[in-house]
């Protein structure tokens, strides 16, 4: 490239000052962002450590790209992508496989198509915006319980409500096959918690 | 339509997303099924209350620190080539 061709570039100057957001410095990253990470990483693999080397590979890659990124809104996006991916490789090189099998929950009726259990109905839960602790816990723990394969898809859909093309995407799954699994998950998520939730009748 | 049949169907039924027949025909179901009634409340509770999950909270104090010092024995990032990355 020769000084002809410099001058005939927009100079950077020409667009107004504040519409380039500040790059974010790696501290700004880790806070923004760590509990974020974590948080996926730790639903994802059912345990703290796995989840902390899990947010500090993505973190550093994050800080390691940082001048890609305008402004919080493109990283946003593009981390829970590399946070799933960085869950799935870590649980690959750790090869501990949780596939552990579960009685598929749509085999849980009669002959004639009828329910296989009661059906009792759940106690109200209130309604405020945050959940019990007890509750979270609760929820938390049938999450961990779930194969592999329904977890992900489950926490991607209902925890942190990707819509089922995007994670049909970062999965490389058919969008047919991320309802499919999502479904099956939510039936044993439903299975697990009914217990806990069921109205006790005289 | 059995029961079995219908709980297939329901992630389209709660997601607005069955034909119109199709949905005729569970909410026939539904209307003189006690069981499927109450399942279907509670699969909508099991998404409701999982939707409430916190996605996120402060990350726990060592993981700052231990991405802190991190950071600190990163290599430097390559600087760009004279003349700017498009030389």
């Amino acid at each position: 490239m020769d000084e002809k061709d410099l001058e005939k570039r927009e100079p950077a100057s020409a667009s107004p000052p504040t519409s380039i957001p500040p790059p974010l410095t790696a501290e700004q990253v880790f806070r923004e962002f760590g509990g974020r990470v974590y948080h996926l990483a730790r639903r994802m693999l059912g345990s703290d450590a796995d989840a902390e080397d899990v947010t500090q590979d993505v973190l550093l890659q994050v800080v390691r790209k940082l001048d890609t990124f305008r402004g919080e809104a493109s990283l946003g996006t593009w981390l829970h992508r590399i946070t799933v991916n960085a869950a799935l490789a870590h649980r690959r090189k750790k090869a501990y496989r949780d596939e552990h099998l579960v009685r598929d929950p749509l085999e849980n009726f009669l002959e004639n198509g009828a329910h296989g259990a009661p059906i009792h109905q759940w106690s109200d839960q209130p309604d405020e915006q945050v959940l019990e602790e007890e509750t979270q816990e609760l929820i938390e723990q049938a999450i961990t319980r779930l194969p592999e394969s329904y977890r992900d898809i489950f926490v991607l859909a209902d925890v942190e409500q990707l819509p089922n093309p995007e994670i049909a995407s970062i999965l490389g799954l058919s969008v047919s096959a991320v309802k499919s699994r999502l479904h099956r998950a939510r039936l044993l998520m439903r299975d697990a918690l009914a217990p806990h939730f069921e109205e006790i009748t005289a | 339509m059995t029961c079995r049949e219908l709980v297939e169907l329901l992630i389209d039924f709660v997601g607005d997303e069955l034909p119109a027949e199709r949905r005729r025909i569970v909410e026939e179901h539904l209307g003189c099924c006690a069981p499927c009634h109450v399942y279907v409340q509670t699969y909508r509770a099991t998404i409701k209350l999982t939707r409430r999950l916190p996605r996120t909270a402060p990350p726990p104090p060592q993981l700052l620190e231990r991405l802190r010092a991190a950071l600190k024995v990163m290599p430097a990032p390559k600087p760009p080539p004279p003349g700017g990355c498009f030389a």
